[in-house]
């Protein structure tokens, strides 16, 4: 029987969707299903159900390492009748990157949402870049369209997230004003940084790229304190993983 | 009686809602004759350049739906835009002001019910219920013109079954009435359990409500009609209504030719060549 170990790798961005060539964030999800043959399915609901997207997935995760599958919310007479049961039969769900607020409304629409608390419970490893970053977080930064947002997601996580957390994106800037106002405390991860929890516990961050890195945030006070975290570049052969502390402390001023 | 000492009544907008069962953008004589109504219905508002805007979020936004939109009304005589909701991160638009700057908007065909998610997410529904209340044409075919109602058939989840609408129009509908029997089987049997009655739209026939009253029933293509629905004491009637043919305008092709014709008829008739 498998033991029911909750997982949620959350990517800041990367992945076969971003990071063409680089598969090491993908090879690390695969790794964690601990199967010969895992079964992976993608739900690309926050593209729309792309077609290019789609393919791309295919070739990424193709046949002769796992048992790749994806599910349409928009062509649901083609893809796998009983939704419940196909995605508690996977090894990894894989959420692709969109627009996450269009995301979450055709996830509820279907049932989607308890579906994936379900499979995660059973010990289904849930993955995902950008807007399937953010979907798993109580809370998130959206910065898809115009002005970053503040929105709520599925709450399997119970902290506030922000993805592309690159210098200078102005996500930044909204996530400590955001932060400031109340929302709760998070995680944020820049492109190439992805943030490995264990149930509700961050467990390590991993990288694809050299520098990439993920951070913690609080709010203490009306200061917001920003830390980055030790973070485990995958690209190093003897690589040892690194434990979630404080590599460096900053506190960021208040507004 | 009079009104010589009230306030001058303020001219409401005529509400109008084009429903049809199912077509596509090509150059096919029928399309044509759908695309030559929406562009007649979005000019009625007078405006120079007619504004017509695509909501293809029922099909998730997909480049075929929004190619052949652009296809089929980039050469026309109007301003073609679309709203992609899931596109919207490369192409930043205020979407409340634009879509209230159109003179009609158009709703692409898909799943039901995840255009109503997905509107419902991004609160576009009432943005569009206030459209119509200005006056702006709302249109749409499948899904696209189901949302419109208090309920449809949907096959979002694979089978057909009965979804909610926005409900502008009182009554429900079913599309592709002739193609699809499994469909149409669903919608009489759920107008037979107590889903209000409404209407059954084959494949290029549509209706037309224009301010209050009962819809006109139009067909762009021979044979294809528009039922009325409806259930009296648990038995289902359907009868078709009498509907208006729309023809098809010249091809593309052939509209050049016409034109670069009344051109030249225009420029010898200037220069004195003709009488």
């Amino acid at each position: 029987m498998k033991t029911a170990e909750r997982q949620i790798v959350a990517f800041g961005g990367g992945g076969f969707s971003m990071e063409s060539g680089n598969p090491l964030l993908d090879d690390y999800v695969l790794g964690l299903t601990r199967a010969e043959r895992p079964r992976v399915c993608f739900l690309p609901s926050a593209s729309g159900d792309a077609d290019h997207y789609i393919v791309r997935f295919y070739r990424a995760f193709s046949a002769h390492r796992c048992e790749p599958s994806h599910i349409s919310l928009f062509r649901r007479e083609q893809g796998p009748g009983d939704l419940r049961r196909h995605l508690l039969s996977q090894d990894l769900i894989y959420v692709g990157g969109g627009s996450v607020v269009s995301l979450l409304g055709v996830w509820r629409a279907h049932g989607i949402d308890s579906i994936l608390r379900e499979a995660w419970e059973a010990g289904v490893v849930l993955c995902g870049l950008s807007a399937g970053s953010l979907c798993w977080f109580a809370e998130a930064v959206s910065g898809f369209h115009g002005e970053p947002k503040r929105l709520r997601g599925l709450g399997l996580l119970p902290f506030s997230n922000c993805v592309h957390y690159e210098r200078g994106a102005g996500r930044g800037e909204a996530y400590h004003r955001f932060l400031r106002e109340g929302m709760r405390g998070g995680y944020a991860a820049e492109d190439g940084a992805a943030l490995h929890f264990s149930g509700e516990e961050l467990s390590r961050v991993v990288a694809s790229r050299p520098r990439a890195r993920g951070y913690r945030l609080d709010v203490a006070g009306t200061r917001v304190v920003e830390m980055q975290i030790a973070t485990t570049y995958l690209g190093d052969r003897e690589a040892i993983p690194a434990a979630p502390l404080p590599e460096a402390l900053s506190t960021a001023p208040a507004a | 009686m009079g009104f010589a000492n009230g306030p001058i009544p303020k001219a409401t907008a005529v509400r109008r809602i084009l429903a049809l069962g199912g077509h596509e953008f090509s150059s096919r004589p029928p399309d044509r004759a759908v695309c030559e109504l929406l562009l007649r219905l979005a000019g009625e508002s007078g405006a120079e350049r007619p504004r017509i805007c695509i909501l293809p979020t029922a099909s998730g936004d997909t480049s075929d739906q929004i190619a052949s939109f652009y296809s089929a009304f980039g050469e026309r005589h109007c301003d073609p835009s679309d709203v992609s909701l899931f596109r919207l991160g490369r192409r930043p638009l205020e979407l409340r002001d634009h879509l209230l700057e159109q003179d009609l908007i158009y709703v692409g065909g898909g799943s039901m019910v995840n255009l109503l998610a997905v509107w419902e997410a991004h609160d576009i529904a009432s943005i569009l219920s206030l459209a119509w209340r200005k006056g702006i044409v709302l249109a749409g075919q499948s899904a696209g013109a189901m949302c419109w109602f208090e309920a449809g058939i949907t096959k979002s989840s694979g089978r057909p079954l009965a979804a909610a609408g926005l409900g502008l129009l009182e009554g429900s509908l079913c599309v592709h009435y002739n193609n699809e029997p499994e469909r149409r089987a669903a919608y009489l049997d759920a107008v037979g359990e107590g889903m209000p009655g409404g209407y059954g739209l084959d494949d290029y026939a549509g209706l037309l409500w224009e301010g209050e009253g009962a819809p006109s029933a139009v067909t762009a293509r021979r044979g294809a009609r528009a039922y009325r629905v409806s259930q009296r004491e648990g038995e289902v009637a359907e009868s078709p209504l009498p509907a208006r043919f729309l023809p098809a305008p010249a091809p593309a092709a052939l509209r050049e030719d016409i034109a670069e014709f009344r051109r030249i008829k225009t420029m010898r008739r200037r220069a004195g060549w003709l009488g």
